[in-house]
């Protein structure tokens, strides 16, 4: 309580703040156009689905995020979507976490550009929340009509007048591809036990920067065919598809960001090993 | 109107939430209370939708499902939690439910978490004319063997006397898999921050500049209640 009465009303942390907002803002509203290259990591993505994902083919797509991380994943999302429908792939959109509902509906209106064109039921369908984690996921896997009797807006998954891609569509094996967008660790290593070793079915991430380091070793173990990690992936997934999206908006706040970060860093080791270089003071009244 | 209303109430609890940044104020609590109490209702009425298209809507089918009345009949014991006679009737429901999430995933955990990444270790230490390559594998075996060296408790090579050749190695190994983290911990860091700063500009791309007139007053009224705030304290 006395640190907090003796804080200062502006102080270093608040100028600290407010340097992050500002570096944030202004390449917001006047973009410079930092140029962007494509990583490798992306780019065999990409490649996977032009010319390895055969056309027309079932995807899963499980939207396990919640708003705050709309930011990161949203756009690899509609990315991702928007090359999927070029290939006249049939989606099955799903989510395992209640917030799935909201952030489809979100996608689909942010993203109104990836689904115009495409007609609910015949081109993809959105099942709702699954409640129950992994045996939910293993439960998609054995068979989706054992799993959910009605998709999100309450149309019988058996009804094949409404939904009529769902006629050939039931479990894993119909599909050639798994899209995980995650903001947790957990929803990935699910997929890979329970869609992947269990029945071989390829998977991609699609994940949050920080969760990138996590589940790296699954894509290093070929148990995934790639993944897409935080805006970066997204601004290189919308320039291979050519979207503009925001990942590409956000690349210049982000580089702009980290710079200003950066010099922080540079600054804060710099007043660090400068401070412990010098000979402390001899303490006073110490016997 | 809807939308107009929606996009106003997200610009402005955001700028509400962000004040906190400051100082706590009347507004900040107002926003994290109303935050929390409509996820808590938004799950609720979620929940009970997914057990109706997952449970009932399947058992309106037919016969064929009517199993489905154990889960339902487990998952109803976990509210006698709330019984002080009866709340050992909510442990049935809570253990088969963690038996079957660990029978799941145990049944691929092996091959997929434990085989699939030691065999991604076992990798060629020369690679034909690719020196980057070969480079990469090195350094891949030599931090997977030193970060599981540091991490071996129940063993220690004697460090007493002169050091023999397990001491060396023993040494080198914990060395290189200390550094090893210490560059994992260093990536994971760097992508924590390109997270948050992605939220931060999300934020104001996907909330607050499209409803910047409701930005502008939300910050008005956060600076009045921060004031407040400040001037209650002295």
């Amino acid at each position: 309580m006395a640190k907090e009465e003796k804080r200062k009303p502006f102080g270093m942390a608040h100028v600290l703040y407010t340097l992050l907002i500002i570096s944030v803002a202004l390449p917001l509203l006047y973009p410079v156009g930092l140029p962007i290259g494509i990583s490798s990591t992306t780019k065999d993505v990409y490649n996977y689905i032009e010319n390895t994902l055969p056309a027309g083919s079932a995807v899963l797509v499980d939207l396990y995020y919640e708003m705050a991380a709309r930011a990161e994943l949203e756009p690899q999302a509609a990315a991702v979507v928007k090359h999927l429908f070029e290939k006249n792939c049939k989606l099955v959109f799903v989510s395992t976490v209640t917030y799935g509902p909201i952030v489809f509906e979100l996608l689909k209106s942010t993203a109104s550009d990836v689904f115009a064109g495409k007609e609910y039921g015949r081109d993809y369908v959105f099942l709702g929340y699954v409640a129950g984690n992994e045996p939910a996921v293993r439960s998609l896997a054995e068979s989706i009509r054992g799993t959910v009797a009605a998709d999100n807006y309450g149309n019988s998954i058996t009804d094949y007048n409404k939904l009529p891609m769902m006629r050939n569509i039931d479990k894993a094996e119909d599909f050639k591809l798994v899209f995980i967008v995650s903001s947790g660790t957990d929803t990935f290593g699910w997929y890979v036990r329970q869609w992947y070793t269990a029945h071989n079915i390829p998977l991609l991430f699609g994940a949050l920067s920080v969760i990138g380091p996590s589940i790296k070793p699954y894509v290093d173990a070929k148990q995934a065919i790639g993944m897409l990690t935080g805006q970066r992936s997204a601004a290189e997934y919308e320039v291979l598809v050519g979207r503009k999206g925001l990942g590409l908006a956000a690349m210049d706040a982000q580089s702009f960001a980290h710079a200003l970060i950066l010099i922080f860093i540079i600054i804060g080791n710099v007043v660090f090993f400068a401070t412990r270089a010098k000979p402390k003071p001899k303490e006073v009244g110490k016997k | 109107m809807i939308e107009l209303i929606g996009g106003w109430l997200a610009a402005v609890m955001i700028v509400w939430i962000y004040s906190f940044v400051y100082k706590d104020n009347v507004l900040y609590r107002l926003a994290e209370h109303l935050f929390v109490g409509t996820a808590a209702g938004y799950s609720i009425a979620l929940s009970l939708d997914s057990l109706n298209r997952t449970a009932f809507g399947q058992m309106a089918k037919g016969m064929e499902y009517w199993h489905l009345i154990i889960p339902i009949i487990l998952g109803l014991t976990f509210f006698f939690k709330y019984s002080k006679k009866y709340y050992w009737i909510a442990r049935y429901g809570v253990g088969i439910n963690v038996a079957v999430g660990a029978a799941l995933a145990l049944r691929a955990a092996p091959m997929a978490n434990i085989i699939r990444q030691i065999n991604a270790t076992i990798l060629p230490l020369w690679v034909e004319g690719d020196p980057l390559k070969t480079f990469n594998n090195w350094l891949m075996i030599l931090i997977t063997l030193g970060g599981l060296t540091y991490f071996i408790f129940t063993f220690f090579p004697k460090t007493e006397g002169k050091a023999g050749p397990v001491n060396i190695v023993y040494k080198a190994l914990v060395t290189i898999g200390i550094y090893g983290m210490m560059v994992g911990f260093g990536y994971l860091f760097a992508n924590t921050i390109m997270t948050r700063v992605g939220f931060l500009i999300g934020i104001i791309l996907q909330y607050l500049q499209p409803r910047f007139d409701a930005t502008v007053v939300a910050m008005i009224l956060a600076i009045i209640a921060i004031a407040f705030a400040v001037m209650k304290k002295k």
